[in-house]
């Protein structure tokens, strides 16, 4: 059969990213692919350039829907160190409680929507009702159920009341045992384990050799995981541990993630409970001294990379973000050959792709056609002529 | 396999590249020049157990644009290899053969800071629209949008 | 007379107008247990009859290079096989357009849906419609085959042809869910599979290919063609309980005939909503197959186990006849 090549975006109901995959599949074996993953450039480095640190800290936080907390906590802390700053305690726990559950919430929309991609819409819909749960304790501390504005450069913005902090301990049992519910399920459940199991698997070395970050990796067995390597805000003093897995597929990297919404909630539960008392920021000066720091940060995603570099004045000279999911499409793209086109958009799923954070990017391949950006009358033209040439055959 | 790697032994396996110093606890920074860049790659992974690339940064400072590979490997140290680039003639040999996920990088860096990396198989737009116009850098600092310049997409008429 | 009550029958009650009433309701009854199941709401009572008037008068496009004509006729084809169909299962008692082999001509009507929806899956220019469209045919030859057999187990058990000859023999025996349980799981797995509902919706992948085959449905088509689909299940549901669970047939004889029409009547609602619970549980529980897993549990487990079925259902025969 000859080869057909089926567009799976920019606008498809499997991927809910601006992405698009031309896939060049024979029958339903993908045989080659094209990826075009760029709709949504914001020029985020370069207005960062001229905003000082307050103003540069909502922007930053916009960068990514889901993940937002991380980027502003990544630039927070780097520039703090820069400036050789100490934040107090309860503002690094107050911190490490918001980043533990934005990385909750991010993981219950994982599955929901990995379940989802298979068709297996009941789990989408428990999974999503329980990250109700995760979203009122956030909004009730942060105002917000995403851009929660916490942080500023020395601390954050907002303290948490008791009544909040034994609102959200209040709302942890249940969701233990939902969790506890789901991991089963992951593992009994027959037609996940046919769908998950064997699917976009990725080994050890090349995990490594493509440089994946975050679950996408660890469910491969590689160990990275910088809340441990490089310990920030509270997280060496909250009792966890990393998870990983040996499977490699999607499957193994569903075990990881639903072994991190535990570990999450331990930490939110220890951080909650021994909340220091005291200041939540210090003052800081308004212009940082000229220096250069590369911050990183696990966000729910995998590695966020910031690299700063500042000159003495109140904004960066230069804000160079690496997001996760631009690490991780590499790997997607090794794994996705030879796979079956029902199965690319589990695949996809499995990195977690946030098209917000990336920017944009192409990669294509070396056989390939010349081709720009068309304009919709164009687009009209091309069909038109190619269903003739269609009819001629 | 997380044998942590100290000034020491990073200043007797890298010294012939250029001058070494410790950032941070967890970070060595080397710098040297963009002919010699390879070579530095190829021995951090091979002799200080660097297996993986974290980003490419890039920088302008004014006169020269500036590039940083970060590695890191088990013993969990940052290893910054920094390169200093002339503005004029920015050029580089590529590490997409040694460091495949530099591709991306390399390919996103010089959509937005113009440094051409020799050898790099796929030099082609990525991060920019594809009918961008030519020699406009974005992330330069000398460059501003220009009203006159048609920056690709769909032209809309205002009536 | 008997043309008149023919007329009304087939028509009126039990005949179409209570058909599509009724196959609106089985919707409405199917998204309701689906929304409770997964901790939502569901739609209100009327949503599918709703849907249906919403749909009609949507607008139709026609993409291009596309034959209308056929795109227009080819749902009410569909439709007008699954209506006749339904008139050839007992549902009040014995069907009075019966006849030797109509079982052979309601399962051949009922196949006629999915090949109306390949058809207009490959006539649509657009290729998530063309992988969509081989995907109904691929799975119809994976399911057709156990199905059929699992359905024609009973024909031979009761030594004819006619579905409510079928039904009327269990009034006097065993219903044949007890006789011949295997078949009977592998009837309710065929028709999971005919209706394209989960785990069996891959011709229908949202997140895959669209909508496959349903993609450059608008307007009237695709209401004519989701009326259709709902009608198959009623049909097909209704098949299924007068063959396995003895339809609308009471173990004793009712003498007044009204009377049992009228038992008869509520015994066939009972039985079909019985075998959409059933349906409903698996396309809740479960997540979709992919195609080529589908061949291979399909040909593997399904099909042996109906073929056990069939050598015994023929075992049984042998020494039923010899005794």
């Amino acid at each position: 059969m000859t080869e057909v090549i089926i567009p799976i975006g920019p606008h498809h109901p499997a991927l809910k990213e601006p992405v698009n995959f031309k896939v060049i599949a024979d029958g339903e074996k993908i045989v080659r692919l094209e990826l075009d993953i760029s709709y949504n450039h914001r020029g985020i480095e370069k207005a960062a350039e001229q905003r000082d640190f307050i103003r540069v800290l909502p922007l930053l936080e916009r960068v990514c829907g889901i993940c937002s907390h991380s980027h502003s906590t990544a630039f927070a802390k780097g520039i703090e160190e820069i400036m050789q700053v100490e934040i107090p305690p309860r503002a690094q726990y107050i911190r490490t409680i918001i980043a533990e559950l934005e990385r909750m919430h991010s993981h219950l929309l994982w599955l929901g929507v990995a379940a989802h991609e298979i068709g297996f819409n009941t789990l989408f819909m428990w999974t999503w009702r329980d990250r109700e749960a995760v979203q009122d304790t956030l909004e009730e501390m942060s105002g917000n159920r995403v851009h929660y504005g916490m942080n500023e450069v020395g601390g954050v913005r907002r303290d948490l009341t008791p009544s909040q902090v034994n609102a959200a301990l209040a709302r942890l049992p249940n969701l233990e045992e939902r969790i506890k519910k789901y991991a089963d399920m992951v593992n009994n459940q027959e037609t996940m384990l046919i769908r998950f199991r064997g699917v976009g698997k990725l080994s050890k070395q090349e995990a490594l050799k493509y440089g994946a970050v975050g679950p996408t990796a660890r469910a491969s067995g590689v160990d990275y995981d910088i809340r441990s390597d490089d310990p920030y805000i509270a997280y060496a003093e909250a009792p966890w541990k990393v998870v990983t897995d040996t499977h490699g597929d999607v499957y193994g990297r569903t075990c990881v993630r639903i072994g991190e919404l535990g570990e999450s909630l331990k930490i939110v539960r220890y951080c909650l409970e021994h909340l220091p008392e005291g200041p939540i920021r210090v003052t800081t000066p308004k212009a940082a001294p000229k220096g250069e720091i590369f911050s990183r940060y696990e966000a729910p995603r995998g590695e966020l990379a910031h690299f700063i570099r500042t000159n003495g004045t109140d904004k960066v000279e230069r804000l160079d973000i690496r997001t996760p999911t631009l690490a991780n499409w590499t790997s997607v793209a090794i794994c996705l050959v030879n796979q079956n086109l029902a199965d690319i958009p589990v695949i996809v799923a499995a990195i977690d792709p946030c098209l917000s954070c990336t920017s944009r990017i192409t990669v294509v391949n070396d056989y390939d056609r010349t081709e720009g950006v068309i304009t919709l009358d164009e687009l009209r033209i091309r069909n038109r002529a190619r269903n003739r040439r269609q009819e001629r055959c | 396999m997380t044998n942590t790697l100290t000034l020491d032994l990073v200043m007797e396996k890298m010294e012939e590249f250029g001058t070494i110093e410790q950032v941070r606890s967890n970070r060595i920074r080397i710098i040297t020049t963009s002919d010699r860049i390879h070579t530095a790659i190829k021995t951090s992974q091979e002799l200080l157990a660097c297996d993986r690339l974290i980003t490419i940064s890039a920088a302008d400072n004014s006169r020269t644009l500036e590039l940083i590979y970060h590695l890191t490997g088990p013993h969990h140290m940052i290893i910054s290899l920094a390169i200093e680039l002339p503005r004029d003639v920015p050029e580089t040999p590529t590490m997409s053969d040694i460091l495949p996920p530099a591709g991306i990088y390399e390919r996103q860096i010089h959509d937005l800071f113009g440094i051409f990396f020799k050898g790099n198989p796929n030099m082609k737009k990525i991060i920019l629209n594809e009918d961008w116009p030519d020699n406009e850098y974005p992330l330069r600092k000398d460059w501003k949008p220009d009203p006159g310049t048609f920056y690709g997409g769909i032209k809309v008429e205002r009536i | 007379m008997d043309i008149f009550l023919t007329l009304v029958y087939v028509f009126l009650f039990p005949g179409f107008l209570f058909l599509l009433a009724y196959a609106l309701i089985l919707e409405f009854l199917d998204r309701k247990i689906e929304a409770r199941m997964q901790h939502r709401v569901g739609p209100p009572f009327l949503q599918p009859f709703a849907d249906l008037i919403k749909m009609l008068g949507k607008e139709v496009i026609d993409p291009d290079g596309v034959d209308d004509k056929i795109f227009d006729t080819a749902p009410l084809v569909a439709l007008a096989a699954v209506m006749t169909a339904y008139l050839y299962v007992p549902l009040i008692g014995n069907s009075p357009l019966a006849f030797q082999g109509d079982l052979v001509l309601v399962l051949y009507l009922l196949t006629l849906p999915t090949i109306v929806l390949f058809l207009m899956g490959w006539m649509s220019r657009n290729i998530f419609s063309a992988v969509g469209g081989i995907r109904v045919v691929t799975q119809m030859f994976i399911y057709e085959v156990p199905f059929f057999l699992a359905l024609l187990t009973p024909a031979l058990m009761a030594g004819t042809w006619s579905i409510s000859e079928i039904a009327a023999w269990q009034q006097k025996h065993l219903w044949f869910m007890f006789l011949q349980p295997i078949g009977f799981v592998v009837a309710l797995i065929g028709l999971q599979a005919k209706l394209e509902r989960t785990p069996f919706d891959i011709p229908e992948a949202e997140t895959e290919i669209i909508a496959g085959p349903w993609t450059e449905l608008t307007g009237r088509r695709l209401a004519i063609m989701h009326l259709a689909i709902d009608i198959s299940l009623v049909a097909g549901s209704a098949l299924v309980a007068a063959l396995f669970l003895g339809g609308p047939m009471t173990p004793w004889v009712i003498v007044p005939a009204w009377l049992s029409w009228i038992v008869g009547f509520f015994l066939f609602l009972a039985k079909t909503l019985a075998v959409l619970l059933i349906l409903s549980s698996i396309k809740v529980a479960t997540g979709r197959i992919r195609i080529d897993q589908l061949n291979d549990i399909g040909w593997k487990y399904i099909a042996s186990a109906v073929l056990v079925q069939v050598a015994i259902v023929l075992v049984m025969n042998y020494f039923r006849v010899s005794a």
